[in-house]
């Protein structure tokens, strides 16, 4: 299992203990690097578009994705490439509130990717 | 399983010295019940306001809004294994405050959401402008983590909620609605012919903020069930879902469930109405596979024609939907889902993240990204300042005067995907 990451919460945290890779961007650079790896046959793990927290809302994302691949998964392009179609329709109308850098927002946006990570890596674990 | 409604009709909530209902007036002692509710340890102070209809009152952020209901007869207490101890709810008489309602408010993080105005343009979007709501205002204890400040939340709900509704508890009810649903075998040899209808209710599980609890179990991680549908009028799933206020279920919309209503007016003449399926909606993909797996086994043991579906939230839930979908029709099973839209604002773009040929018979709440302008209001009881940090507000949306320019997602129950809506097509 490999998780990609843009949330710094997630790439340092403590009790998140499968690997990690860090992606110095924005949310949708996270979903390019995972459609990537799925080109390279990994396999969708997580749901790009977890939280009802919208994409032009939250600047954090994080997706785990298999750590062996294989020939290309084509269910986990689809939902990868409808995930990236979904995150430019809703950055038509960015908010941004996460964007503005406002410290407390970047805070709490981080702790609900955290936590919605932390909840798939769980039932990853316990399986 | 049967139960029944006594419907107590509230025309007006007011604070007084003692707390009772009398003449379908509620009166709150607000220190009897601000004490009760500070006695957790995680919340500070505690403060109440009533907004009435036709108020030029704006609530803001709302989490959560709740019927106050009291066990009169059967078994177990209302939000079992929550306030009440687990107990197999859904049989016997409920009484019910109907008409009014707990709204909890607060910030738990920075960009909280949900909107009621109880008067204007903003009011026709949501169903509980049309309550008399007691709103409670939770402070929390310096430093409170946002899982545990959320939970302390949800617990003053539930508890405010119960407080009124044992107020109600030796009041004659104005009306008694009637409910039963009967065992597989009795349901067949009384409507042998008549088509065989379940519910699949989809249940928000993704993690914190976005979650829902069944007789206090996290939903997330269970596996899909089975419910009477009149175990959810006494409370058995509750909210626990902040985040996305125009389609999330709110307890209230738990309770008063208007896809099971539905079913059951036309149960015994149209149809024959089986029970309810809840699923999750995880994160994790297997977690998907194997909950949807479960809504297509459990409608075909339960020997269904048709189901109804309905989603709850956006994005990663479409996926679920979809798959629920798919894995029913694949059995014969037809089905209608209920969804919601973020169409864009002109309303041209994709609704959905996912979508199936199988999905040919599809109910929508609404386009959530439609702009609305609401005018300022006299009174606003929360947080003004987090109309510009509001899921679909934006950088500006707060006015001078007050007034505030949003999407409609920011209206608590504006696009509910149970169809619990004011506003219709039709």
């Amino acid at each position: 299992m490999i998780l990609l990451t843009n949330n710094p919460k997630v790439q340092m945290g403590e009790k998140i203990f499968c690997d990690k890779e860090f992606v110095e961007g924005s949310y949708r650079d996270v979903l390019i690097a995972v459609r990537d790896k799925i080109h390279k046959g990994h396999r969708l793990l997580s749901h790009p578009l977890s939280g009802s927290v919208k994409p032009n809302e939250t600047p954090y994302k994080s997706v785990i994705i298999s750590r062996n691949s294989a020939g290309m998964d084509l269910d986990s392009l689809k939902i990868i490439e409808d995930s990236i179609a979904a995150y430019d329709k809703f950055m038509q109308n960015s908010m941004k509130y996460g964007y503005n850098n406002q410290e407390s927002l970047l805070a709490d946006f981080s702790e609900i990717d955290y936590r919605l990570i932390k909840a798939a890596l769980d039932s990853a674990s316990c399986r | 399983m049967k139960l029944e409604l006594g419907n107590i009709i509230i025309h007006d909530i007011q604070f007084g010295n003692v707390s009772k209902v009398e003449k379908g007036i509620i009166y709150i002692n607000k220190n009897e019940l601000g004490a009760l509710l500070s006695e957790d340890e995680n919340i500070k102070s505690v403060s109440f306001e009533i907004a009435r209809p036709g108020e030029r009152i704006r609530i803001l952020p709302v989490k959560d809004v709740i019927e106050p209901r009291i066990k009169v007869s059967g078994r177990g207490g209302i939000f079992p294994g929550m306030i009440a101890k687990v107990d197999t709810v859904g049989s016997g008489r409920t009484n019910v405050l109907k008409g009014a309602a707990v709204v909890t408010a607060g910030k738990i993080v920075g960009f909280q959401e949900g909107i009621i105005d109880m008067s204007g343009p903003g009011a026709e979007y949501t169903p509980f402008s049309k309550l008399n709501n007691l709103v409670v205002i939770c402070e929390p204890v310096p430093g409170l983590a946002q899982h545990a400040h959320e939970k302390a939340v949800r617990l003053a709900g539930l508890k405010a909620a119960a407080y009124l509704g044992n107020l109600g508890k030796d009041i004659d009810a104005d009306e008694v609605e009637i409910f039963e649903t009967p065992s597989l075998k009795e349901g067949i040899l009384k409507y042998p012919e008549l088509p065989r209808v379940a519910y699949v209710q989809m249940l928000q599980t993704q993690g914190l903020l976005h979650d829902t609890y069944v007789y206090g179990v996290d939903m997330k991680q269970s596996l899909t069930t089975i419910l009477y549908p009149t175990e959810l009028m006494d409370g058995a799933v509750v909210s626990g879902n902040c985040v996305s206020a125009c389609d999330k279920n709110t307890t209230y919309h738990h309770l008063n469930n208007p896809v099971v209503r539905d079913l059951y007016a036309k149960h015994g003449k149209e149809l024959n109405f089986t029970g309810v399926i809840i699923t999750n909606e995880n994160v994790y993909l297997a977690d998907k596979e194997r909950s949807s797996d479960w809504s297509a086994k459990l409608a075909e043991l339960l020997g269904v024609d048709g189901v109804i579906i309905s989603q709850e939230g956006f994005g990663n839930p479409d996926t679920d939907l979809i798959m629920n979908c798919k894995k029913i029709e694949a059995k014969g099973i037809k089905t209608v889902i209920i969804t919601d839209e973020y169409a864009g604002r002109d309303g041209a773009s994709q609704s959905l993240a996912d979508a199936d040929a199988s999905a040919d018979a599809v109910v929508t709440g609404g386009n959530a990204n439609m702009l609305i302008k609401l005018p300022p209001m006299e009174k606003v009881i929360g947080h003004i300042e987090a109309a510009d940090v509001i899921a679909g507000g934006f950088d500006g949306s707060l006015k001078s005067d007050g007034s505030i320019e949003v999407e409609l997602q920011v209206i608590t129950g504006a696009t509910n995907e149970l169809g619990f809506n004011r506003l219709s097509a039709r």
